[in-house]
């Protein structure tokens, strides 16, 4: 016997969660995009969606967020530092690929300056993760050694019953028990069992393409120039990454007074890495490109044990060329053999 | 013969005698509905290439990566009128040499594909002028409709929450032709003319930046439409200002090689007196 969640019940829960005074994150689908935001109540929820167009990056680590507010007087700076807003939060309906996303920028984030505005959300926000019963043509999580049902990162695992009705339930951590506890009375026992998970095919070996990453003779191979000849340099890919995490720290303002602000950035500009000087050590899109592909499979593992990608896809669904990370590890695996 | 077959002929023509050095074209994406831009170098990959309705994207814009040109060799390309508009504009701009520029026309109706004729940009002419005579799609969206009734308020606030969505990544740009600064103003830090940050405020300095720079010189190709990964409807802020210019100058972006940029340029005997 296991606890099940019926989806009638779910707006109940949402109830339950708003009064015990979280907010209640999800999937959703507005002003024609997808992405998680917070809902009122669960029909708001969309979760027919393969993933939502916008990763649950930006829910931890947004686009643009006020560090300190300045003021320059004639004898003295007054600062005034902005703290990210805090409140517990649930984000119900992650999928998997985002969840663990979250997890492998943990020891980023933590390594030498623990960034609060990371952590702080990251402690205040329980995720209940849905596991895919369907996928799309750029899913690519089984390729990453991961699953359509993978628990890393989630605090609840949530496996959909047939017919929408409902998920079973398998709480994974102590901050997924606490919350599904202001539940307890509305989940229900049943032998119920879990509609099939999605099948997404392997697409590339990714042990092949660590290897031949990790060669140094491969550092100036001509098939880096090949692949990325298409490249138009936009940050899409980097941007809709639930793992990519560049910032950039930009003060606005005038000369007395203003907003200092940690912003997004991409490898994929041209303007990442220029110096004052002119010169730029990566001058050419597929150095941008190799760098990319370097730090999520050689430099990031190197450093902290894990690969910087869970998969999820985006970069290849959305490019407007139709490159993408699949399409080059699928090449890095045949030249490799 | 198809069409996709005739171009690959012509292509493997030209490339093996040295007649250009590269075709951009399109060819297989990662799944059946998509197509990616690729480069032909030799003779031999031409069965690579692959011409359908589903080849949308406006390839023009490789033709100004940094150094392609400047050996003087030719290049072959595969455009849809709006593309061939694009080198004339090009082309004016003093971006290219139209004479290096070997068109391989097409367009498509409903999902067929027919040929255009012509090589050079010069001969193009008469598809220009019959599109400047039909109204592009844009206008026909009920959505556009939609805005143009709206009171100024409420088409500031539809641009708001569109504009809310950007994440400033610059697809839009980097996708269109006519962006071809290589020091956007965006990124220009000394001084920081505009906000780097996608905010609200940044967001819209940004958007409304770029649709002034392209006014009269969008030849509505949509590859930036196409490429925002928020789906923000870009195309319809272009297509205003392109309606706007036609009608205060008679403008219509990319008509010929030698077309004056409708807004970088000016008369003495203009009656505004501010111009001079």
């Amino acid at each position: 016997m296991t606890k099940i969640l019926f989806s009638d019940k779910l707006d109940n829960c949402v109830e339950r969660w708003k009064s015990a005074g979280l907010t209640v994150i999800g999937p959703v689908q507005r002003a024609n995009i997808s992405t998680y935001a917070a809902v009122e109540h669960a029909s708001e929820f969309d979760f027919g969606l393969v993933l939502p167009d916008r990763s649950i990056k930006d829910l931890f680590f947004p686009q643009s967020e006020p560090m300190l507010r300045y003021t320059i007087k004639k004898e003295s700076i007054d600062t005034d530092e902005c703290l990210p807003p805090s409140g517990p939060r649930i984000i119900f309906g992650a999928r998997p690929c985002d969840a663990s996303g979250m997890a492998i920028d943990d020891p980023l984030f933590g390594w030498d300056y623990k960034d609060e505005y990371w952590f702080q959300r990251r402690n205040e926000s329980v995720i209940v993760t849905i596991a895919c019963t369907k996928a799309d043509d750029f899913c690519m999580c089984t390729s990453l050694n991961m699953a359509p049902d993978s628990t890393k990162g989630s605090d609840i695992l949530l496996r959909p019953l047939a017919g929408n009705k409902g998920w079973l339930v398998e709480e994974l951590t102590n901050r997924g028990r606490e919350a599904f506890k202001t539940i307890a009375d509305i989940l229900q026992e049943s032998s119920d069992l879990p509609a099939p998970l999605a099948v997404v095919e392997k697409k590339f070996d990714l042990d092949a393409c660590v290897a031949w990453l990790q060669n140094p003779e491969n550092f100036e191979s001509r098939f880096w120039k090949e692949i990325s000849m298409r490249c138009i340099g936009c940050a899409s890919c980097t941007y809709l990454c639930p793992t990519c995490h560049c910032f950039d720290i930009q003060d606005e303002g005038d000369t007395y007074t203003g907003i200092r602000r940690k912003n997004w950035d991409s490898c994929s500009f041209a303007l990442f890495t220029m110096h004052t000087s002119g010169h730029n050590p990566r001058s050419t899109q597929s150095a941008r490109w190799r760098q990319r592909i370097m730090h999520k499979f050689n430099y990031f593992p190197g450093k902290f044990s894990v690969n910087s990608c869970s998969g999820c896809g985006r970069c290849s669904r959305q490019c407007p060329v139709d490159m993408g990370i699949t399409e080059t590890l699928q090449e890095i695996s045949t030249l490799s053999l | 013969m198809s069409i996709e077959e005739q171009y690959r002929t012509r292509a493997k023509e030209l490339l093996s005698g040295g007649a250009v050095k590269m075709v951009i074209g399109y060819g297989k994406g990662s799944n059946a509905s998509r197509r990616r831009p690729i480069f032909i170098s030799s003779a031999d990959d031409v069965e690579r290439l692959v011409l359908d309705d589903a080849c949308i994207t406006n390839l023009s814009g490789y033709l100004v990566s940094e150094g392609l040109l400047s050996d003087e060799k030719r290049v072959a390309v595969f455009l849809r009128p709006e593309g061939i508009r694009a080198i004339n504009i090009l082309a004016a701009e003093s971006q290219l040499d139209a004479d290096q520029i070997v068109i391989f026309g097409f367009d498509v109706a409903g999902n067929e594909v027919k040929a255009l004729k012509g090589i050079h940009v010069e001969e193009f002419s008469d598809v220009i002028t019959s599109i400047k005579e039909s109204a592009p799609e844009a206008a026909e969206e009920e959505l556009f409709e939609k805005i143009e009734k709206m009171s100024p308020q409420e088409r500031f606030s539809f641009w708001q929450e569109e504009f809310s969505k950007c994440i400033k990544c610059y697809a839009c740009r980097q996708a269109c032709p006519m962006c071809y600064c290589r020091r956007c103003i965006v990124d220009s830090n000394q001084p920081q003319w505009v906000n780097t940050s996608s905010h609200t405020l940044g967001n819209f300095e940004w958007n409304i930046v770029r649709a002034f720079h392209l006014s009269g010189r969008c030849v509505e190709c949509g590859n930036c439409d196409r490429a925002c990964p928020v789906n923000i409807p870009l195309r319809l802020i272009n297509h205003r200002m392109a309606e706007e210019v036609l009608g205060a100058f008679d403008h219509f972006a990319g008509t010929s090689k030698t077309q004056e940029p409708v807004l970088a340029s000016f008369k003495k005997d203009d009656s505004e007196t501010f111009i001079l």
